[in-house]
């Protein structure tokens, strides 16, 4: 038996989301509200800058020395530019606060001022309704709708309207495409971009791209920029693969969050485009996770000569299969449609759910 | 003892960062022998989060092989062995799946005490996030600047050293207190833990100095006088801390525990348990080596004179960290190894792929041929951080080159299944570039960390499956050290079979032979070292006569001088490249 990777593609399903503050802090939400993905969901306080001041050199004093001349206790708020200690008095020596913050530690003729904390506000991502708080820490949020997971990423998260730009998912994404009508909108393209599309869409300031392929010279350019790229199959040229397009297509117009952000190891986090809908029931899943694969079993090949394409596994051949590699491994037939069938090594197959 | 009498079968399993393997001994005829051997993706992450699904997948597999049942409905492992075919009387497991350990290294000198911790840190799984030395570029940097280091590299230990011992004591102090006080900055449940192993005498002050700022631990000063290194005490500590915080955080590893005779072992440990019992067996005026290439790690072992050195990289494997490579050494460093051309964007671009879907396989040469070569550098690099710990004495009678190795045992799915034998031999050929006679062992079912582990449970077991063939001869290697004009004649071989018949060559400067002894074969190998080359029997120009054993890529006479140089030249690069492959049937 063999156990597949999987990759969600589903156009209707109960959306989890656990949005977790990176630190403790205060859960604005409640179960059973609605939320905005812009609206912040809980809050905390992350730890700011902090400034070391050599006191006792600064007053040219022996660090024993310091204590006399302070004027700041422990604990103590401090404004920047006020002064902390002092010593004389016609040409005395002053030492002032560099930033606004608290005296946190003092010892060996020096004193440590942090700076006040910095706010960071979590947001809901998607839309939907909180459907469970984790005290001090964060919110569930739930709403039927459709889910996409990329391969790979980069950015952060985003919110905006879908616009295909392309009427097949092996066409490119070109630049003279992107008109001042993508402004806001999240792009999806096909095989592709060009580095100009790229330039353009950053000038239109969109707030995302999906493409099924990344060109590799783009993949440190597209980690500048300042809106989420997704890419659904892999680097290189690569179309998308047919049920995302169809599935993004059929979505054009409609709201979508998404993240760039990718893990691929200790704690996987993948990118994703997810699209809240207006559903009343959500049918049960078609497959368990987590199960053997089967014949049957909708698949996608995630290795060149066939990256990206999807099919059906037709049959589990029971002895090993030699590659062009030379390598000789289990695999599997899959039907790709119009009568194509190729064999793939079972580790080259991810099960669509 | 008649507790450990009743150990008929035992299962062992490996879990990897990318794959689980899980391995079936048993007593056949009174002996230990290598039953059956299954793979799975480890399952540490959704949808099973739980590492011992991987296992009982990976053991599936061994059960639709030998009928043999290991795990209840519930999932839990039958630990007694039923009419033969249910359950084992023992399980073990290794593991390299957790995260390695984020580490700070601080101390005095970049060349000694940083050298000695960047050693001790290398001993387990772990990664370097910071550097603080009191002596170079980071000399300079204020208290303030190394406080911001530490934190933001927010690290799991901060290891100090520095000072002989009544050496330094003010720079010590001050690298200490900066350390305390990061951590004190730090949100309380990521405070890193505070591991001291410079200046003994300072303990006393270092107590005082951290307060309750960070949890403090204290080990043997890392480099007690400026000529001796002492690392055992600091790499107990943090291979402790690596059990206790990465692995025992894996999800599931309870369950695997629970099923365990022994303590789980991190996969590298077992794995040099293993090569230091082939050190006992060799020639000991030579070292063993052991290289395993992981999905994520990458591991050398080397022993010499009975003394075990384990260098990890903990961030550079086969599947993860060649991109990273490739940013920081330059487009050239893999792709110099291929047959092929490759821009460094396609290089790049297969590199990330391969993190995409690590368990995923090369159905295209190209792609192979990048796996390849970036196994190379894997164990090149890590070679490179090993050498300078090593202590191999009588082993090593070039300094600039690595010394001499009796057996060289690799280990690793690029290795292992690779699909010609070839292939395998010469990446090790390639990256560890060997000196004299040396035996290339290949792990090619995965049960080295296993044997490792085994010797715990069972030391007979470890050693009975062992000589049943649970490694294989990869093949014997020459490797003659000196230098000559290309195509000039410096060796005369010859090789007679012990089931009859000779074969004779003249092997050139720059020259890759592959003379055939197949696996199983013996044979006597006469060398005839022309000038002042060394064969490694004695010295240079000396010859001699050997015995050798086959291997699945024959013997193998690297005449292609040490150290090994590349065409400058791309296109020549590429062609030398195919060149070798052809020769060793890759």
């Amino acid at each position: 038996m063999y156990y597949p990777f999987e990759t969600q593609i589903t156009p209707l399903t109960t959306v989890r989301r656990e949005r977790m503050l990176p630190v403790s802090g205060d859960v604005l939400a409640v179960i059973g509200e609605r939320v905005e993905p812009t609206q912040v969901v809980a809050r905390a306080d992350l730890p700011g800058e902090f400034r070391i001041l050599p006191v006792a050199r600064l007053l040219d004093v022996p660090a024993s020395g310091v204590k006399r001349y302070m004027r700041v206790n422990l604990g103590d708020e401090v404004q920047r530019g006020q002064i902390i200690a002092k010593r004389g008095r016609l040409f005395a020596f002053t030492v002032k606060s560099p930033i606004d913050g608290m005296i946190a530690a003092s010892g060996g003729g020096r004193l440590l001022i942090e700076a006040n904390p910095t706010p960071f506000d979590l947001r809901a991502y998607i839309h939907g309704t909180v459907s469970n708080v984790l005290q001090h820490y964060g919110v569930v949020i739930e709403t039927p709708g459709a889910v996409i997971q990329g391969a790979w990423g980069a950015g952060g998260e985003s919110l905006g309207v879908l616009k295909c730009m392309v009427d097949s998912p092996d066409e490119l994404l070109e630049a003279e495409a992107i008109d001042p009508s993508c402004h806001g909108t999240i792009l999806v393209g096909g095989i592709g971009l060009s580095d100009a599309a790229l330039e353009r869409a950053e000038e239109l300031q969109v707030r995302g791209i999906v493409v099924g392929g990344l060109p590799p010279e783009l993949v440190s350019r597209v980690e500048e920029v300042p809106f989420p790229t997704i890419v659904t199959e892999g680097i290189g040229k690569v179309p998308m693969s047919k049920p995302i397009f169809r599935l993004l297509r059929t979505h054009d117009g409609r709201e979508a969050s998404i993240s760039g952000r990718v893990q691929p190891r200790w704690g996987i986090v993948r990118p994703e485009i997810v699209i809240p809908l207006p559903a009343e029931t959500v049918p049960p899943a078609q497959t368990q996770p987590g199960t053997p694969l089967k014949v049957g079993a909708r698949v996608r090949l995630v290795r060149s000569p066939h990256m990206g394409a999807v099919g059906t596994v037709v049959a589990l051949p029971a002895h090993a299969r030699r590659l062009e590699t030379g390598a000789r491994v289990h695999g599997a037939e899959v039907d790709m449609g119009q009568g194509t069938r190729v064999f793939a090594p079972l580790a080259n197959l991810e099960v669509l759910r | 003892m008649a507790e450990e009498q009743r150990i008929g079968s035992i299962l062992l399993a490996d879990c990897g960062t990318v794959m689980t393997k899980a391995v079936l001994l048993e007593q056949v005829a009174g002996k230990y022998r290598f039953v059956a051997q299954g793979e799975a993706a480890t399952t540490a992450e959704y949808p099973w989060s739980d590492v011992a699904a991987g296992i009982r997948h990976a053991a599936e597999q061994i059960s639709e092989s030998t009928g043999r049942r290991f795990f209840d409905a519930s999932g839990d492992l039958i630990s007694s062995q039923l009419k033969g075919q249910e359950g084992v009387d023992a399980f073990a497991a290794t593991v390299s799946a957790s995260q390695p350990l984020q580490v700070v290294l601080a101390g005095l000198a970049r060349d000694l005490s940083v050298a000695s911790a960047q050693r001790a840190a290398a001993s387990t799984y772990s990664t370097v996030k910071a550097i603080l030395a009191s002596d170079g570029r980071e000399g300079c940097l204020s208290e303030e600047a190394r406080v911001r280091t530490i934190r933001d590299a927010s690290p799991d230990v901060i290891l100090i050293t520095g000072g002989v011992e009544a050496g330094a004591v003010s720079p010590v102090l001050k690298l200490v207190e900066a350390a305390a006080l990061a951590c004190s900055l730090m949100d309380e449940g990521v405070h890193p833990r505070l591991l001291y192993a410079g200046n003994s005498r300072l303990r006393k002050q270092i107590v005082r100095l951290v307060e309750k700022r960070a949890e403090l631990r204290v080990a043997d000063n890392v480099r007690p006088t400026w000529t001796e290194e002492n690392l055992l005490s600091a790499q107990a500590e943090l291979d402790a801390l690596y059990v206790q915080d990465k692995m025992g955080q894996l999800p599931g590893i309870s369950t695997v525990s629970s099923w365990s005779m022994v303590p789980l072992t991190p996969t590298a440990r077992a794995f040099g348990r293993l090569v230091q019992y082939l050190w006992h067996l060799g020639d000991h005026s030579k070292g063993v080596l052991g290289v395993d290439t992981g999905a994520a790690s990458t591991t050398a072992v080397a022993v010499f004179d009975g003394r075990l050195f384990t260098t990890i990289r903990g961030d550079l494997g086969v599947t993860f960290g060649g991109e990273q490579l490739l940013r920081e050494r330059g487009d050239e460093t893999i792709t110099r190894w291929l047959p092929e051309p490759m821009s460094s964007d396609e290089a790049r671009g297969i590199l990330i792929n391969k993190e995409i879907h690590p368990a995923s396989i090369q159905q295209e040469p190209r792609e192979l041929w990048l796996d390849q070569a970036l196994a190379r550098e894997a164990i090149r690099t890590t070679l490179e951080l090993a050498r300078p710990g090593w202590k191999p004495g009588v082993a090593q009678p070039y300094p600039y080159l690595l010394p001499l190795y009796d057996t060289i045992v690799v280990s690793g799915g690029v290795l292992a299944h690779a699909p010609r034998p070839g292939q395998a031999a010469l990446i090790v050929l390639d990256a560890v570039e060997p000196i004299g006679i040396s035996t290339l062992v290949l792990d090619a079912y995965g049960l080295a960390p296993a044997l490792g582990s085994v010797a715990a449970v069972k030391p007979l077991a470890a050693v009975e499956t062992l000589d049943s063939g649970a490694l294989v001869n990869l093949a014997t290697v020459v490797a003659p050290v000196g230098h000559a004009r290309s195509g000039e004649i410096i060796l005369k071989a010859q090789v007679t079979y012990d089931e009859g018949g000779t074969f004779s060559v003249e092997v050139g400067y720059g020259d890759l032979e592959v003379l055939p002894l197949p696996p199983g074969q013996q044979a006597v190998l006469e060398l005839h070292p022309l000038r002042h080359f060394d064969v490694g029997l004695g010295g240079p120009g000396k010859g001699g006569k050997r015995r050798v054993s086959g291997g699945l890529a024959g013997l193998i006479i690297d005449a292609r001088g040490r150290p090994l140089h590349l065409a400058r030249h791309a296109r020549q690069r590429q062609s030398q490249n195919q060149q070798w492959l052809w020769d060793v049937g890759g």
